[in-house]
């Protein structure tokens, strides 16, 4: 009965199991240095990565990037080797866990849950990640609580183990397992800085705006608007980010800017899209809303 | 004449001194050419009666004698025989009287009628009362007589007379003051002099102690006002005083004062807008006028009517808000003068602008007024036009140009995006050895030729320098550098910020509008002024001259491809060696009217980028390095003039910014030892003397500055010299009146707040001036000692306070939701199942994340009754008990501090510092943030507020050493104390903060507290001041050891927190006990 109205009813929403997600797509990204070969030669030597920048300019867009890219590589070299036998996979998993400060190490390894008149163990997301092989990307790390460290040590180093306390296991990470984390060392206070220990298992690949020519065609090509009007925002962009030492915590992001470029595809008057996506976005302070208005309204007519 | 009487008569007169009979001879030919025979002898008569009066009378014989032949001249023969009967009566009342008639006489009796005389006569006569100082008076009436009739009617004349006489019955010494201010009153007053009489008249009956005031008051006053508005003004001081003002001389003087700040022409129209106030409320008249000044920089008439009705209204409803509007000193009155006024003021945009600036510049820029950079004497002029010197733009104060104030923004706006497009588009960071991309390079051929001519002797400190150092007429290039400049930055501005560049246009075209006709100029001027027109996106036609129509065209066509977005300042280098390269060539004389002709240039703007340099320009530029040799005494040139500059543009000044922006590096890395490189003092000489940005204003020798001076400056600004006197401390207390205005804070560490005035319902702007300093440190064995003291205690406190941290780290279970499963729920959950029994769900725990996140302000009164003693047998109570004269326990105060070293009693401030180390303990042992401070002050410029912790600072030794220097000091003034601890909370991130203040009393201060009215204000303000705080998250809380709180404390903490203590000796153990109740 229930299988039979499934047949007949779409499905109304897409859902993936967590290792099989990966990105069918050639995400868009647009290189601003050389952090492609760096990623990739981290890759190669399994040698985790962080990611340092502030908001919105593209950090997660550059991790589904790699995994899409690497991916594509890793099925093309395996296709080299082994002709006949066809992976299952065609894709680097992306295992994405946006952390949070009540993040707990048990929310990554896994649980016991209950099911029925029994307990059963649910695995986490990084559990996963690490049997499956797929790049575990740990956005705002330092966020999550002190525990999770413990978990992110042993798999960093030479050893590449997680050890699930609560089962008495540890796990051998897959051959394509790596952990990638991101932070924004700007707006963190003191506190929520990450410990040394744990900052020097990654390498670090700097996130910073891109230049205005780039960030044009950016904005440009995500929001769908003329190259002349994604100039124009690429100059206010780098614009409020000259504030940035003056009472602005984190300058207007390439994704407000999109934002406010897609807006603007939409048909709202370009003082008014930089006006809600951009300065009332970037601050709440009312003096500096003035000054960015008078920006806005130099650049845009 | 009968000889016998003749004889008879001679007989008498030789018995007084030989003057007598030597005047009479002389008179006597010219009297009897008028007079009759009998006449003659009772003139005699006269002059015999008077003189025999008294032993010295004979002297007013002799001036009668002597003024006779002058009086008879002008004078009928009966009017003179009455003039001397007057006179004679005169001088038998009183000799004085007569002396002083006869010799004021001859400059007054001419063109009198009899009557006049006797009457005359008989006004002196009536100020006359038999005594000595009415003699005196009546005396001086009678010197001053004729200049007092070239002024007032004879009519007039009796009246003042009879005020006069009014007056003297008060005092004799005020009467004559009156008539000798008078005097010089009377040519101030203007027609109506009666007017002016009856008003002294009136004043006399109902406050003649005024008088002398209000005459020096008027003699003060009157100049300043119109000459057609004094009886007016007059007839206002009336009714003021009639109005029942105090002291009404003083109030007249101050509305002159105003009124002297305001057109003359205007003060009719400001007088009709002020009169109706009288009739509503008398003082307000004058507090209007006191302002007007102040409202009328901002606004115009129409809207200072506005402004005045709006004041009208609210005085209706509120007397004292009205009052407080009329002042300028309520925010009601200061926004509502924003709303009317169309001008737009530096101080209000500033921070926006600023912000403005420096997203767009990337850089560090700061905005200040022009006048500051004036000050600096380094070199720039123009208070009032906008520039700026490489770090900082400068803006005039005010601007007031149109009637919009979004028109007024905007040029502000412009204005200020122009000089940050100087900055942006790099005007200053001109490098001679970059080559320009629109031109072909030409300077370094120029700097080949010039080392191989005369002119390489001249070093150059900045490239730019370097650059104008090739041209002969400095100043000629120059300008052309500047508007070709300035119009490069224009053209990149407009291009590449859309948004702006109508408005900016817009303000081109208005500064078009006001550029002089070439047609005016010589020829060179001319074709400068073209080159500016152009610079500034002229459409019309030019006129220029006939035989310099080629000329024109080249120029255009550089400029028009130099002034490019697409141009660099290299470009602009090239564009002004080619334009002077014209000019030069072109003679500055005078063109005749005839020889003019209109330039179009419309057609020329498509050509784009086809430029090629003009054919000759070689030739040209190789004469120009060797042009040395050429006669230029063959035209008669006149002296050239620089373009009158473009307003929104003001000063631009390449050289000198290159150069202080080389200055400032080599401040900076000044202790590296980098001498290759470094500017030595002749350079900097060399630079004075060179350059034109100088030596114009030198030239101009209106401020009287050297150019050692300036370069002196300059080193001054950029910090390679410290200027003389650094150190100026906290300078002396300064007092400002109760009644003045505005403060401002001028010194660091100096706060300002607004204080609420509850009469007027409104904030009073800028009130009150927080003066923070850090306490004073003293031993730090006090605290130990304490410590030491209260060992006990303080262990126990410790403990409960430790108690209260674990809690917050305790893991909770039994909750639905959480990290994960308690194992031991589950199996109790298992075990209700199988036995049938409802199971319980709640089998998760959580570890408790509500952090103790506190942060607390404790606000100490140390005001000087906190020097109280605390009485130990209760009954000696009245041995301390302070005197109810506030003087007098001010200096009861002052000894009880001074007995501090032999003092054995322990006083409310040391319980009030034992309690605050206890707490310290405690809170050091939870780890709360918190600061400590203490306040007082007297006045409201200086209230006192005195870290002893700060609330980001650790807690060590010092504070140790700070809490022993905590002393009684003045009084308290609450509210500013609270406001500046609420930002001070403010600034801090935690979920709870408290403000917690530890008093002894009411809040009092000068002018906040004394009887009355005031008593009631600093309640309201402190009331005001914690509510306040409470909208902005912080609780307060009031403990107080005064036993009389409890009246004032309801009102003034009503729903807050407060606590009366009874007995202060529980001061330490309630104030831990509040704390932890306060702050979980």
């Amino acid at each position: 009965m229930a299988t039979k109205t499934s047949n007949s009813t779409k499905t109304l929403y897409q859902s993936y199991v967590i290792e099989e997600y990966h990105l069918k797509k050639e995400p868009y990204y647009v290189p601003v240095g050389d952090e492609i070969q760096l990623f990739e030669a981290a890759y190669s030597q399994r040698i985790p990565v962080i990611f340092k920048g502030p908001t919105g300019v593209g950090k997660t867009r550059f991790v589904e990037y790699m995994s899409w890219k690497l991916g594509v590589n890793l099925t093309k070299v395996k296709k080299e080797e082994k002709p006949g036998e066809e992976r299952q996979q065609d894709n680097l998993p992306l295992v994405t866990i946006a952390c949070h400060e009540d993040l707990t190490a048990s929310d990554l390894v896994g649980r016991y849950l209950l099911e029925g008149d029994r307990t059963v163990w649910i695995d986490g997301p990084l559990t996963r990640a690490v049997k499956a092989g797929g790049i575990c990307y740990l956005d705002e790390v330092v966020e999550a609580r002190k525990d999770t460290t413990v978990l992110i040590h042993p798999l960093t180093d030479h050893r590449r183990m997680l050890p699930v306390e609560k089962k008495g296991e540890l796990i051998e990470a897959a051959d394509g397992f790596l952990l990638v984390l991101s932070y924004n060392p700007g707006y963190q206070s003191a506190l929520k800085d990450l410990k040394h220990s744990t900052r020097q298992r990654f390498v670090s690949i700097e996130f910073n705006p891109p230049p205005r020519e780039i960030e044009a065609q950016i904005v440009s090509h995500e929001a769908n608007i003329d190259i002349d009007m994604a100039m124009r925002l690429a100059q206010l962009g780098e614009k409020i980010r000259n504030l940035k030492e003056h009472g602005l915590g984190e300058g207007a992001s390439t994704r407000l800017l999109i934002y406010a470029g897609k807006l603007m595809a939409a048909g709202i008057k370009p003082r008014r899209a930089c006006q809600v996506a951009v300065n009332w976005s970037v601050t709440d302070d009312h003096s500096l809303q003035n000054s960015i208005e008078e920006v806005t309204a130099s650049i845009f007519e | 004449m009968n000889n016998k009487r003749t004889t008879q008569l001679n007989k008498k007169l030789k018995t007084f001194p030989p003057d007598v009979k030597d005047e009479f001879t002389k008179a006597k030919p010219h009297l009897e050419e008028y007079l009759t025979q009998q006449q003659l002898y009772e003139w005699v008569d006269s002059g015999i009666k008077i003189a025999s009066q008294s032993n010295n009378a004979w002297d007013i014989s002799v001036n009668m004698f002597r003024v006779s032949p002058i009086i008879i001249g002008s004078l009928k023969p009966d009017d003179f025989m009455k003039w001397l009967e007057a006179g004679t009566n005169l001088a038998i009342k009183h000799p004085m009287l007569g002396t002083a008639f006869f010799s004021s006489s001859p400059s007054l009796v001419q063109g009198m009628s009899s009557t006049n005389i006797t009457d005359w006569a008989s006004l002196g006569a009536q100020l006359y009362k038999d005594t000595w100082k009415s003699g005196t008076l009546s005396n001086r009436f009678f010197e001053s007589s004729a200049d007092l009739l070239e002024q007032l009617s004879f009519e007039e004349l009796t009246r003042f007379v009879s005020f006069l006489d009014i007056v003297a019955k008060h005092s004799y010494d005020l009467s004559s003051e009156c008539l000798t201010l008078a005097l010089r009153l009377f040519p101030l007053v203007g027609e109506d002099k009666g007017r002016f009489i009856s008003l002294s008249l009136n004043l006399v009956e109902t406050g003649w102690r005024q008088l002398k005031a209000f005459y020096d008051a008027s003699l003060k006053a009157l100049p300043r006002v119109d000459r057609l508005q004094r009886k007016r003004f007059l007839d206002l001081s009336e009714r003021l005083h009639l109005e029942g003002i105090i002291n009404m001389p003083n109030t007249i003087l101050e509305i002159s004062q105003a009124l002297q700040l305001i057109e003359k022409r205007d003060h009719c129209k400001l007088l009709d807008i002020a009169e109706p106030l009288l009739d509503l409320h008398p003082s307000s008249f004058s507090e209007f006028i006191k302002s007007s000044p102040i409202v009328l920089a901002k606004v115009s008439f129409d809207k200072l009517d506005a402004w005045c009705e709006e004041g009208k209204t609210l005085l209706k409803t509120n007397p004292d808000g009205g009052m407080a509007f009329f002042k300028i000193e309520s925010s009601r009155s200061e926004k509502f003068l924003e709303e009317i006024s169309s001008a737009v003021e530096f101080q209000t945009i500033s921070n926006v602008i600023e912000l403005y600036c420096r997203a767009l510049a990337g850089e560090e820029i700061d905005l200040a007024d022009s006048r500051d950079l004036v000050e600096k004497n380094i070199g720039w002029v123009a208070a009032d036009s906008p520039t700026t010197e490489g770090s900082t733009v400068y803006l005039p104060e005010t601007v007031d140009r149109y009637s919009k104030k979004s028109e007024n923004f905007l040029w502000y706006k412009v204005v200020s995006t122009h000089q940050v497009g100087r900055m942006e588009f790099g005007s200053f960071r001109f490098r001679f050895d970059k080559p320009s991309t629109r031109f072909e390079n030409t300077r370094n051929s120029l700097e080949l030729k010039s080392t191989e001519g005369t002119n390489s002797n001249i070093s150059a400190t900045t490239d730019i320098q370097k650059f104008f150092n090739f041209f002969e007429d400095r100043q000629l290039s120059s300008d052309i550098f500047s508007v070709i400049e300035d119009g490069r930055v224009d053209a990149k501005v407009k291009d590449d910020y859309k948004g702006i560049s109508k408005g900016y246009v817009s303000i081109q075209l208005d500064a078009l509008k006001v550029r002089p006709n070439t047609q005016d100029l010589n020829a060179r001027e001319a074709l400068l002024e073209l080159l500016v027109q152009i610079s500034l996106g002229q459409k019309k036609s030019i006129s220029v001259p006939k035989n310099y129509k080629e000329e024109a065209l080249a120029i255009v066509k550089i400029a028009r491809h130099a002034m490019d977005s697409r141009s660099s300042v290299e470009d602009t280098s090239e564009a002004t060696v080619r334009i002077y390269a014209i000019l030069i060539e072109v003679s500055n004389e005078t063109v005749d009217e005839d020889d003019w002709d209109p330039l179009d240039f419309e057609e020329d703007e498509s050509e784009g980028d086809n430029f090629s340099d003009p054919e000759g320009l070689k030739e040209t530029l190789d004469s120009m390095g060797n042009s040395a040799g050429d006669d230029p005494a063959d035209t008669q040139e006149d002296k050239y003039n620089s373009p009158q500059e473009v307003d929104y543009r003001g000063e631009f000044k390449p050289e000198l910014t290159q150069l202080l922006e080389k200055l400032r590096e080599q401040g900076q890395y000044k202790d590296g030892g980098n001498d290759t490189d470094s500017i030595t003092q002749e350079m900097m000489d060399q630079f004075a003397k060179n350059s034109v940005e100088l030596s114009q204003e030198l030239n101009d020798g209106a401020s009287g500055i050297t150019s050692d001076e300036i370069v002196e400056n300059m080193l001054k600004e950029v910090g390679l010299k410290k200027p003389e006197s650094l150190e100026g401390g906290q300078g002396p207390l300064v007092h400002v009146d109760e009644t003045g205005g505005e403060l401002e804070s001028d010194e660091p560490e100096t706060f300002v707040y607004d204080e609420w005035d509850f009469r007027a319902g409104d904030y009073k702007p800028r009130w009150c001036i927080v003066r923070q300093k850090y306490m004073a440190e003293g031993e730090d064995s006090y605290y130990g000692s304490i410590v030491q003291s209260y060992g006990n205690l303080i262990l126990q406190v410790r403990r409960q306070f430790e108690l209260l941290v674990p809690e917050t780290m305790r893991k909770e279970r039994r909750l639905q939701d959480g990290e994960d499963i308690d194992i031991d729920d589950v199996i109790e959950t298992m075990i209700d199942i199988k036995s049938g029994s409802s199971p319980n769900e709640k089998m998760y725990w959580r570890r408790n994340k509500v952090h103790r996140d506190v942060a607390v302000v404790f606000l100490l009164d140390t005001s000087a009754s906190t020097a109280e003693a605390i009485d130990d047998s209760k009954s000696n109570s009245d041995q301390w008990n302070a005197p109810e004269d506030p003087v007098e326990y001010m200096l009861w105060l002052r000894s009880r501090r001074g007995e501090g070293t032999k003092r054995t009693y322990k006083r409310i401030i040391d319980l009030e510092k034992e309690a605050l180390i206890l707490l310290i303990n405690a809170i050091e042992a939870i780890g709360d943030t918190y600061g400590i401070y203490g306040f007082s002050g007297y006045g409201r410029e200086n209230v006192e507020f005195y870290t002893i912790k700060d609330v980001d600072e650790l807690f060590s030794d010092r504070v140790k050493r700070r809490i022993d220097r905590i002393a009684p000091l003045h009084a308290t003034r609450m509210g500013p104390a609270i406001r500046h601890s609420t930002s001070k909370l403010e600034s801090i991130d935690a979920r709870t903060k408290l403000l917690f203040m530890i008093s002894d009393g009411r809040p009092q201060d000068r002018g906040y507290s004394r009887e009355g009215v005031e008593k009631e204000y600093a309640v309201h303000d402190t009331r005001m001041a914690l509510d306040e705080a409470k909208n902005k998250g912080i609780n307060t809380f009031c403990l107080t050891v005064d036993r009389n709180g409890h009246d004032y404390l309801k009102t003034m903490m009503s729903d807050m927190g407060y606590e009366v203590l009874d007995d202060i000796y529980t001061l330490p153990h309630r104030l831990l006990y509040l704390y932890r109740k306060l702050t979980t």
